[in-house]
Formats: structure tokens, sequence, C-alpha cells
């Protein structure tokens, strides 16, 4: 033992030293280290997790925006389908109107064509029967009463009118 | 590179064996190193009362301020993204904590940790601070007259590796019987069970059977007491392992520096830097081994043998 140098005092001021160093160290390294490097390790936890969730949202947002998108495309597609077949309906509906203003026009023309033509041959008709009374009675030299005069006028009406037929 | 070269070939010559191999050479004195005188006892320096203050202690006390300093430069300011001291710092005691959780899982690892941490701090920086140049240069006067270093690595002091022994016996006991109880835990040791089944078979009438138990409770008896055994040898295997590499490399860093000064002896030092950090992992280990295997309830796994 002595060989060795092995000192009882000595070997308890070395019991006590390793005591002093560890708590020391204790108070200095152990506990701030292990604290700081668990606080750590719960970080990373959390922010992983964080990160998960953003991803995960991320990832939901971007199939909800392709959905709106979509969504909005379909709903354009219908805007654009409603507006070109209103279109379409219009385009039919004014040529329609058109149509129908131009047919009232041509018949309310003809309808005056007709009522002019008619007036035109009542007048000429008229006319044309005084002549006759008067180149009559210029010829005969006599007036013939009402009645005779009628029925003759009647007469060579009919037969002016076979007249131009033929 | 020249001028290494020349100190290597200067450094041969000088030394020891250059004495011997090239004798012809004249070599200034001052370039010779002293045969040097290895002893195993630390010198004391002075006394108080009956305490030796040695050079050991008075390293050991260095080693306690330079370990302190560091940690408590290193959590000053400590920040949830590290700077590269606290870092290394963290790095250091991180590996240390994630060896205890690995071995005694992550409760029981943290009971040991504070014990096998400083043991491993402590003994680690024991040796690297006794391989400073300069650290066992100073060569000053003691009260007895002798000429001695001022400084000298703790660990080669046997007190030291023997103060860390007991320290990490005794833990090692106390988690035991904390853990498991006092009379499970000496239950390990004593091992009386063997005889109590054989010897109820014996009474009960079972006498065949309880004759044939008879033996196999002896050696279970036996096996006990070798257990007790190994127990208290582990004292001594820790305090000699490490009194004995760390003096050992001591010894050998001296002789080599003698024989083959300067250069050539510089591998030697890379081999005690390694030499450091193997004892402190050994030192620490085991006692976190053995600590967990105390824990360990009894006639569990079958535990025993010791690493060397």
């Amino acid at each position: 033992m002595e060989a060795l140098g092995i000192n009882l005092p000595l070997l308890i001021a070395q019991i006590v030293c390793f005591g002093g160093l560890l708590a020391i160290l204790w108070r200095f390294a152990y506990k701030p280290v292990m604290n700081m490097l668990d606080a750590r390790s719960e970080k990373i936890e959390e922010s992983l997790a964080a990160g998960e969730i953003v991803v995960q949202q991320a990832r939901e947002a971007e199939i909800a925006y392709k959905e709106k998108i979509k969504e909005a495309a379909a709903q354009s597609q219908i805007i654009i389908d409603r507006a070109s077949k209103t279109g379409e309906e219009i385009r039919l509906k004014a040529i329609e109107e058109a149509k129908e203003e131009a047919a009232i026009v041509v018949s309310r023309a003809r309808e005056e064509i007709t009522r002019e033509k008619e007036e035109t041959i009542s007048a000429l008709r008229k006319e044309y029967a005084d002549l006759v009374a008067l180149a009559a009675s210029k010829v005969i030299g006599k007036s013939l009463d009402k009645k005779a005069h009628e029925a003759l006028i009647d007469d060579v009406l009919a037969e002016s009118i076979s007249l131009r037929k033929n | 590179m020249v001028a290494l070269l020349a100190l290597t070939v200067v450094g041969f010559a000088a030394g020891a064996l250059g004495e011997v191999l090239l004798s012809n050479l004249d070599i200034p004195d001052w370039m010779r190193v002293e045969r040097p005188e290895p002893h195993l006892p630390g010198t004391a320096l002075f006394y108080i009362g009956p305490f030796p203050f040695t050079n050991t202690f008075l390293a050991t006390l260095i080693t306690i301020l330079v370990v302190s300093l560091i940690a408590i430069l290193a959590t000053r300011k400590m920040k949830m993204i590290p700077g590269r001291f606290q870092s290394a710092f963290e790095l250091v005691i991180g590996y240390v904590l994630g060896l205890c959780e690995d071995i005694a899982g992550k409760k029981l690892g943290r009971v040991f940790f504070p014990v096998v941490c400083t043991i491993f701090l402590f003994v680690m920086f024991n040796a690297l601070l006794a391989l400073i140049p300069g650290y066992g240069s100073v060569v000053v006067t003691t009260v007895d007259g002798v000429h001695t270093e001022l400084l000298r690595g703790a660990n080669t002091d046997i007190n030291f590796p023997l103060s860390l022994a007991i320290v990490a016996f005794v833990m090692i006991e106390y988690w035991g019987i904390s853990r498991t109880g006092f009379f499970r835990y000496m239950g390990k040791f004593f091992v009386f069970t063997g005889f109590a089944h054989a010897f109820k078979d014996i009474f009960s009438g079972k006498i065949g059977k309880g004759l044939k138990a008879l033996p196999m409770a002896f050696i279970e008896f036996f096996v006990g007491i070798l257990e007790f055994l190994s127990e208290l040898v582990r004292l001594v295997s820790f305090t000699f392992r490490l009194f004995g590499n760390m003096t050992g490399g001591e010894i050998l860093l001296v002789m080599m520096m003698y024989l083959m000064p300067y250069v050539l002896a510089i591998p030697f030092y890379g081999l005690e830097l390694l030499m450091a950090f193997i004892q402190a992992l050994i030192f620490g280990g085991l006692t976190l081994t053995f600590a967990y295997i105390a824990t360990l309830p009894p006639h569990g796994a079958d535990e025993k043998g010791e690493a060397h």
C-alpha cells in the first residue's frame, strides 16, 4: 500500500473533489444541457408536426383550388352556352320579327294597292258610265228615263267587260 | 519540412538511443534529456495537518477548475440554436447522455447519467490536461526537500482512480439496493433458496428429490459467493485499469522522450490522446453497465462477467 501511495486523507479529498465537480457540473452542465436538449427535441417534434399540418393544409388548399377552377370553368362554359343560346334566340327572334314585319308591310301594301286599284276602277267605271251616258244621249238625242238608262249602261258595261276579256 | 527532419535527426542523436549508437557525436548538454525516474505515489508539495497536498491533487483541482469553467462558459448563454462552443459542449454531454439512455433506458439512464458523465469528463480531462506540453515541466522543491514536478496527471496517482472506483462502487450498490430492495438485492449474492427448497422436500417426505436438489443448492450458493467477490474485485479492477493505463502511458511518454526526444516521440502523444478518451469511456461505460445490471431483478437474465 505504501509503495502504491494510497493515502486515506488524500483519498477522501479526492472523493470530495469528485462530489464537488459533480455538483458544479449538475448545476452548470447537466441540468441546462439536458433541459436544452429536451426542449430542442420537443421543439423539433412540434415543428415537424406543424410542418406536417402545413403540408397537409397546402395539399388540401391545392385540391380545393383545383376544384374551384374546375367549377369555375364549368360555370363559365354554362354561361357561354347560355349566352350563345340567348344570342341565337335573339337572332332568330329578330329574323322572325323582321319577317313578320315584312309580311305585314307587304300585305298592307298589297291591300293598299288593291284598294287603290278598286278605287281607280270604280272611278273609271263611273267616268266611263258618265261618258257612255253622255255619248248615248248625244247619239240617241233623247234622254232616257232613269231606269232605262241604267239598264242600258249595264248592258254596255257587260259588253265592254266581255270585250276587254277577249 | 527540412527543419522537422533536422529536428528528428538531432533529437534521435541527442536521445539515449542515439547516445549509445552514436557515442562519438558531441551533443551539447542542454539538448540532452535527463534520465527520468518514474515513481508511483504523488509527491507531497506541502502538508495541511495530516493531509499531503500532492502535485497530483493540485492537478485534480486544476482539472476541476478547467472543466467547471468550460461548463459555465458553454451554458452561460444557452440558445435554442447553439453557437460552436455550445454545440461542441452539448455534443459531448449529449454523447454520454445518449450512451446512458441507450444502455439503461430513458428513465434509468438519466438517473445514472450525472455520475457516469462526471467520471467520464473527470478522467478524460485529467488525462488530456496532463498531455499539454509544459504540464509536467515545472519543477519545484517541496517542503521535504525533493525536486519534483509541480503538476502531475491525477490519473497517475492511485488515490484518484481508487476514489472514483469507490464512488462508482458505492453508487452501483446504492442503485441496486434502492431499485430492487435490500433483501432481494442481497439475495443475488447469498443464495439460500436452493437449500430452502431441498430441505422442504426432505422434511415433507420427498427425501429422494430433496437429496438430489442438495448439490445444485450448493452450486447456487457458491456461485452467489463468487458474484459477491466479483462485486468487490470490481473496486480493484476499476482502480488498476485506469491507474495502470494512465501511469503506463505517462511513463511511456517520458521514456520515449528520453530515448528519442522531440519528433520521434510525437506518435506516442497521439496514442495517449486516444487513451485519454478510451479510458474515460471505459470507466464511465463500465460504471453504467454495472449499475444497470445491479438494478435488474435477480434471476432475470444471466448477467455476469466483467469486460477488461
